[in-house]
């Protein structure tokens, strides 16, 4: 089965997509509106007006990333549904997968698993950023998820994968049958840096929600490679600060939990673990964490 | 390689008394440094999530279980195949996997002093020795507990069915030992404790044993998040 592909180079001196494939059940959507964001937001330009005259004055010269949304037809994850695709990031390109809203995936049909698979591969000085939304699973829903990174040594990586406990408002917490996430991040040729699988499922001992302890939503976040660098430092400090100003004497538990780590060799990678009781709580943590990519990217990550 | 490997079947002694060597090796009073870990209890426990026997009880079915799916593949593999080939691939991937910190760093702590006072002990098995020595002057082995637990094992012949339960035994053990010394229950209480939760610790290793490393996953991220807070801690009594 053909796989989705998308090619990010470099033409004229900036990150440009010259390869964009993708079949059913997804698509992708490349907007070109990064530049016009923020404009509006320095309130230079009206959505009247001509962007060409102002491209110089802003000093976008720091930007240069291609934003790629990945879309599902009908809002979600149908059981059975199979997404799979490649992403090229070639030399010195930065590029941005990210969703337009949290991916939901449905409930379980004959016990049908539904999965995604990306394939990346970034070279020299380029950077990805894989910034979605959460995944959904309703009831019942049996989801796959793989994604494999091989980098050189000074690619550069973000990522952020994280799921909340399903629908709250009707009742789902972790009510769904399946769910495991594997992220593989391999530098070139063979050497595996960081592995890491997460497998969720009813079981005998316990059901998933005693495993997750009144926590509704858990993320993982890693920053690896030179562009991310200042963000490491930072984050490990913020993360040291939020959980050391908990009170001991405190007699219940946190409502976000989060804890760094540095892997690699060097200590040249940082994974963040994040357990919340709210998922508003983790959005507003990843928007203020990943703020200083707007810069590079030309919107923040999150908002 | 084939070298070590023909010295390997020299090494496999089959005169000696397995059965003292195996409660030797599970008696919590052989010097590997366990007591010095609380597998996250300590964390777990200062963050409130973990304050009666029954949620204490809970925790160690939860690592039981992470432990099951995240290394028991790894002491399969080492045990059925004692060599230093497949010991150093394995102890590679494997520290590729702990990628929480804290817990990569106890693994390192306890599979160096398990493979010293295993190289120490086991004399008969001289290869054990010179697979340590050969490891340390590398500098690239990690000695992570687990590849270490079942490669020790492999080298005295136990099979590695018995070999994965005993490594959930020594889990189970140690966290509720560091239980007791974090004043959760007393030893009586605790003794009580390990022994309920042996029927679903066999259960666990029942379900979990046998796979391979390519299957190894994580069953509790909220283990490997809380665990990760423990360089956080004002006061601890443990280092991991």
């Amino acid at each position: 089965m053909e796989r989705g592909k998308l090619i990010v180079e470099r033409v004229e001196g900036k990150s440009t997509l010259t390869r964009c494939f993708s079949k059913y059940p997804f698509k992708f959507i490349v907007p070109k509106k990064v530049a016009f964001s923020i404009l509006f937001r320095l309130k230079i330009v009206s959505p009247f007006s001509n962007i060409v005259s102002f491209q110089h004055q802003v000093g976008s010269s720091q930007t240069d990333a291609v934003w790629i949304y990945t879309i599902t037809y009908g809002g979600g994850i149908v059981s059975g549904d199979s997404i799979a695709f490649d992403v090229t990031v070639a030399d010195g390109c930065n590029a941005v997968l990210t969703t337009q809203s949290s991916t939901k995936v449905y409930k379980s049909i004959e016990s049908k698993c539904s999965e995604q698979v990306l394939e990346a591969s970034i070279g020299q000085d380029a950077l990805l950023v894989v910034i979605p939304d959460p995944v959904t699973c309703f009831s019942t829903a049996r989801y796959s998820q793989t994604q494999n990174f091989k980098l050189v040594t000074d690619s550069s990586l973000l990522l952020v994968d994280w799921i909340t406990s399903g629908r709250h408002e009707r009742g789902e917490k972790w009510a769904f049958s399946h769910y495991k996430s594997t992220n593989r991040i391999l530098l070139q040729p063979t050497q595996p840096l960081f592995l890491d699988t997460i497998l969720l499922e009813q079981g005998s001992h316990g059901s998933i929600a005693d495993r997750m302890n009144d926590y509704q939503a858990i993320a993982m976040i890693v920053l690896l490679g030179p562009k991310l660098k200042h963000i490491q430092n930072q984050i490990e400090e913020d993360v040291r600060k939020i959980m050391s100003q908990r009170p001991s004497i405190s007699s219940s538990k946190p409502n976000f939990i989060a804890s760094c780590s540095r892997f690699g060799p060097k200590g040249m990678g940082v994974v963040i673990r994040v357990a919340s009781t709210t998922t508003e709580a983790i959005y507003n943590f990843l928007q203020h964490q990943l703020a200083t990519m707007e810069e590079l990217l030309g919107a923040p990550p999150y908002r | 390689m084939e070298g070590l490997g023909d010295a390997n079947a020299r090494c496999l002694s089959t005169s000696f008394p397995q059965l003292w060597s195996q409660w030797q090796l599970l008696d919590s009073i052989l010097p590997t440094g366990g007591f010095a870990h609380s597998f996250g209890l300590e964390a777990a426990m200062q963050a409130r999530l973990v304050t009666t026997t029954d949620e204490l009880k809970t925790y160690v079915i939860h690592v039981l279980e992470n432990v099951g799916s995240l290394l028991l593949p790894f002491i399969c593999a080492t045990t059925m195949s004692p060599d230093a080939q497949t010991w150093h691939s394995l102890d590679r991937l494997l520290n590729a996997m702990l990628t929480n910190e804290v817990g990569r760093k106890a693994s390192t702590a306890q599979g160096s002093a398990l493979m010293r006072v295993a190289a120490s002990v086991f004399s008969e098995i001289p290869c054990l020795k010179m697979m340590r020595g050969e490891a340390l002057g590398s500098g690239d082995v990690y000695f992570h507990h687990a590849p270490v637990f079942g490669l020790v094992c492999g080298l005295l012949g136990f099979d590695p069915e018995t070999t994965q339960k005993a490594y959930m035994f020594v889990t189970m053990r140690d966290i509720i030992s560091a239980a007791t010394r974090l004043n959760l229950l007393g030893p009586l209480g605790a003794a009580v404790l390990q022994h309920q939760v042996a029927p679903v610790a066999e259960s666990l290793s029942t379900k979990w044993m046998n796979r391979g490393v390519d299957e190894a996953c994580q069953t509790c991220p909220l283990l490997d998040t809380v665990q990760g807070c423990h360089s956080y801690l004002f006061s601890r009594l443990f280092c991991s």
